[in-house]
């Protein structure tokens, strides 16, 4: 028959388009990403628009290089220098519903223990919950982050600040290694124990705690506490320094006679106590202060 | 006498229902730092979503609960025939607050546990809210234990005293030792209307509709008690199940409130007072009005807190014990006493 | 046992000791015991006063005859109401039997300011009314009563005044109007002549009689003793027991008088009537 070889090839092309159309228009595979609290989301694609309302978030998705996809943050995230630009849509606590509407997010990060998290999710929009606490969330949100984001250098993004930590404890001067140190996270005595992020960075380094583990990762010491625990090194906040000898009973610590201190600025305390990618920054200032101070 | 004051009662109730749709259209315009009414809602889905899904449901939220703690404030004055009473006083608050506490640092502490978060996950959503319901309720029945009965109104205020500042240390000491709870917590006692969803809103609506019908019905037994316990039962009131079908309703209005806005300041204590300023009357009418009344206030201040640094927004209670406290001190001056 | 004046029994008090505040304990009770062993007969259709020397009981006794005594406070021995122990009453029949006029209501307690004369007064019909639930308006006859009562007690002038705007004279006047629009066959009154004014307090004892003489029974504590006087009995109460319970005109009733005020008054009569004056 004449027609047949005709009809044949026209039903190879219109196969061929057919195959062709749907594999264009079918999504590609969705990715899902867990989040602390256990629940999963699902995006379509990497995620471009993004929402961070934990200024640890900001800093991680900065990290990640994504910082040119961040829409909108809260009003505590102050670093990097890029963030000074995007829209500022409240509190983690309190954000502002329709200003995160029209920003079209297709990501929001914040931490799971907020109230509203459920609101954001009842409007029907793309909540991640991350909370970095410790260095074992730490590696998870970079994890989760960076599925969501599409960066597939995250974990290793994470095992090089880790190594670099590593590489800071071997600058330690020897004489300094195993001193307790007595970290202050605020001035109403909230000291870091070993289960906070900044106890783990304080191991890691080398160093002890005044703190014994137990006491919960924030404890409120009372002044009796730390003078009897006797530490070797004080890290406080450079506004609570100069009012340390009015505290009872500080002003005989030998800490203090010998002028074991050392004075965080802001800055350094934000890099130190958030769990961020400014651990090793804020370390390294951690160490190198401590090397300057005489050892008695 | 009788007829003049329900035509009364019937315009003031018709001015406080134009008063609310009038502000709830407020409410419908405020947010984005402008004042604008937003025509054109289906051809902008991002602007239809914000008027549908975050306003609409904020403004009608925010008048229903008002109304909830405006009705819980005219019964409380009503039993305790004490016009400084307020929805709270038997200690609903402070056993919100704590059952809220307790939930947060639960939740923080088997968070931390990832394999345990999934549970937890959910439980964010309702259990807050329940868990606020379950706490004020949990609370009155303590001091109803304490007092020994529903009888005695002395010995109810001392109970509620007790448990208020008992539940209130077990709350301070629990933010003490879980600190991350206290930021969620701040928000929780300052009071907000920021949470309001649509099926919020129906609760509200529903468990406001079922406690006015009840406590209408028993109206007259309040205008009774106004005479003293003792003439009232002289009267033939069961005072002891009155007394009990009230301070059920209060801890269940009560609690319904501030399990979906926080501890809001003064709009119960106010409410009647605004009411009885306006037109003396009896209690069937003043549950109602008080109730409406409310319904306007935390309506409007749930307006103001989002107009006045829009679109950054206030916290709602902040403007209620600012315009509240205002108003009654304004009260104290014009007349010479608390009326 | 005392028997006073009247035809029918309408109250009959046997054997009733009263201890207020701490209630039962073990079977024993505890606490300040007021009343000891008070026996007393109440006739109907008569107007008795009950008199005697601060603390002596009177209100208590007052309190007990009504069932109006505190939770807490215990009551021993049996008082009968029209041939029916009142432990036996039911809430409603009681309250449409016997009226109530207490001394405490008439301070500001409460939210005084909404509440008109008028329906200070309405709320007198509240026994007879189904408040439960509560429709609002009064029946016709209801409001007819309220108006009856109101003009009797000279406060139909009163009827749109909230309570708060009164003088305490005429609040006084107003609670009496409550009391008395219950209708109730007995009426008990504490101290009702508290803030009256001379006249008003005539009025009153005036109105008082009328009602005796219609068949309502009426039972006042009074510290005034010259409106007592007026009484047709007179009960006198000494440290929680009566001293004497007796008509008016007799002797024996104006000597226990002036026993239980330590012999520091004087009764004399004036225009046929009896008046008693401080023995200086």
């Amino acid at each position: 028959m004449g027609w047949w070889p005709e009809m044949r090839s026209l039903y190879r092309g219109l196969v061929a388009s057919v195959s062709t159309l749907l594999f264009a228009i079918s999504p590609a595979s969705a990715l899902t990403v867990v989040g602390d609290d256990g629940v999963a989301l699902t995006l379509s694609k990497p995620a471009t628009r993004v929402v961070t309302l934990l200024p640890s978030l900001a800093e991680v998705v900065c990290d990640l290089g994504a910082c040119d996809r961040l829409v909108g943050i809260d009003r505590y995230t102050n670093w990097p220098p890029e963030t000074a630009n995007v829209a500022v849509v409240g509190g983690g606590l309190d954000p502002q519903l329709e200003a995160i509407l029209r920003l079209r997010p297709d990501l929001i990060v914040m931490a799971p223990s907020a109230r509203v998290i459920a609101r954001l999710r009842d409007l029907g929009l793309p909540v991640l919950a991350l909370e970095p606490k410790r260095m074992a969330d730490l590696a998870r949100t970079y994890r989760a982050l960076g599925e969501a984001l599409g960066i597939a250098e995250a974990d290793a993004r994470f095992t090089q600040l880790q190594s670099d930590l590593g590489v800071l404890k071997r600058s330690v001067d020897a004489s300094w290694l195993g001193a307790r140190v007595y970290f202050e996270v605020s001035d109403e005595l909230y000291a870091a124990g070993p289960d906070s992020f900044v106890g783990e960075l304080l191991t890691s380094l080398g160093f002890g705690n005044a703190i014994s583990s137990g006491l919960g990762p924030f404890p409120k010491i009372s002044p009796e506490w730390v003078v009897r625990a006797n530490p070797d090194v004080l890290v406080v906040s450079e506004q609570t320094v100069g009012r340390l000898t009015q505290r009872p009973g500080w002003s005989g610590m030998p800490a203090i006679a010998e002028k074991q201190v050392c004075a965080m600025p802001q800055a350094q305390a934000d890099a130190l106590v958030r769990p961020g990618p400014r651990l090793v920054s804020g370390a390294q200032w951690l160490v190198r202060c401590i090397n300057q101070l005489k050892r008695s | 006498m009788n007829a003049r004051n329900t035509t009364s009662a019937v315009s003031v109730a018709l001015t406080l229902l134009l008063a609310a749709g009038a502000l709830t259209c407020l409410g419908l315009m405020v947010g984005d730092g402008t004042l604008r009414w937003p025509w054109g809602l289906t051809s902008d889905p991002i602007t239809a979503e914000i008027i549908w899904q975050i306003r609409a449901p904020r403004s009608i939220g925010a008048w229903a609960a008002g109304a909830l703690l405006g009705l819980a404030g005219a019964i409380a004055q009503a039993i305790f025939r004490n016009p400084l009473a307020d929805p709270y006083l038997l200690g609903s608050s402070s056993g919100a607050a704590l059952a809220v506490a307790i939930a947060l640092a639960l939740a923080s502490w088997l968070g931390a546990d990832v394999s345990g978060a999934a549970f937890w996950g959910g439980f964010m959503a309702f259990g807050l809210t329940g868990a606020a319901f379950t706490g004020a309720l949990l609370a009155v029945i303590l001091t109803v234990t304490l007092a020994g009965g529903v009888a005695q109104g002395t010995r109810l205020l001392l109970g509620g005293v007790v448990v208020g500042v008992v539940l209130g240390a077990l709350t301070s000491f629990l933010t003490f030792i879980a600190p991350n709870v206290l930021l969620n917590m701040q928000g929780f006692m300052l009071g907000s209307t920021a949470l309001l969803n649509w099926s919020a809103v129906g609760r509200l609506l529903v468990v406001g509709a079922i406690c006015m019908a009840i406590a209408a019905t028993f109206a007259k037994p309040l205008d009774a008690l106004q005479l003293g316990e003792r003439t009232a039962r002289s009267l033939g009131i069961p005072l002891s199940q009155v007394n009990a079908i009230y301070i059920l309703l209060l801890a269940t209005v009560t609690g319904a409130a501030v399990a979906h806005t926080g501890l809001i300041a003064f709009v119960g204590l106010a409410a009647p007072h605004v009411v009885r300023a306006w037109l003396p009357c009896q209690h069937r009418a003043l549950l109602l009005l008080s109730s409406l009344t409310g319904g306007v206030l935390l309506l409007g201040a749930d307006a103001l807190a989002r107009l006045i640094f829009s679109p950054m927004e206030l916290p709602t209670g902040l403007l209620t014990a600012l315009l509240g406290g205002g108003y009654l001190l304004w009260r104290m001056g014009k007349v010479g006493r608390l009326s | 046992m005392s028997t006073l004046r009247g035809n029918r029994e309408i109250l009959r008090v046997e054997d009733v000791s009263v201890t207020l505040g701490a209630g039962r304990r073990r079977g024993m009770s505890t606490g300040n015991r007021v009343l000891q062993r008070v026996n007393l007969t109440i006739e109907a259709g008569s107007w008795t006063a009950i008199v005697g020397p601060n603390g002596a009981g009177k209100t208590t006794l007052l309190r007990a005859c009504g069932n109006l005594l505190d939770r807490r406070d215990d009551r021993e021995g049996r008082i009968d109401l029209m041939g029916q122990s009142l432990d036996h009453w039911s809430g409603r029949a009681l309250a449409q039997s016997v009226a109530w006029l207490g001394t405490a209501e008439i301070g500001a307690d409460g939210d005084l300011s909404a509440l008109s004369a008028w329906d200070v007064v309405a709320l007198g019909r509240l026994p007879h009314q189904r408040w439960w639930p509560s429709t609002g308006a009064l029946t016709t006859d209801d409001a007819a009563v309220v108006q009856d009562v109101m003009m009797q007690t000279h406060t139909w002038q009163l009827r749109d005044k909230p309570l708060l705007e009164m003088s305490s004279g005429e609040r006084q006047r107003v609670h009496v109007a409550r009391a008395l629009a219950v209708r109730a066959p007995l009426v008990l009154m504490d101290e009702p002549l508290l803030n009256l004014d001379p006249p008003h307090q005539a009025e009153w004892i005036q109105l008082v009689r009328a009602m005796a003489a219609e068949g309502q029974t009426i039972i006042s504590v009074l510290h005034e003793l010259n409106a007592a006087l007026y009484a047709d009995n007179i009960v006198v109460l000494v440290k929680g027991r009566v001293t004497h319970a007796g008509r008016v005109d007799s002797p024996d009733t104006r000597a226990a008088i002036t026993a239980a005020f330590s012999n520091r008054i004087q009764i004399r009569s004036l225009d046929n009537h009896w008046v008693a004056l401080p023995r200086v």
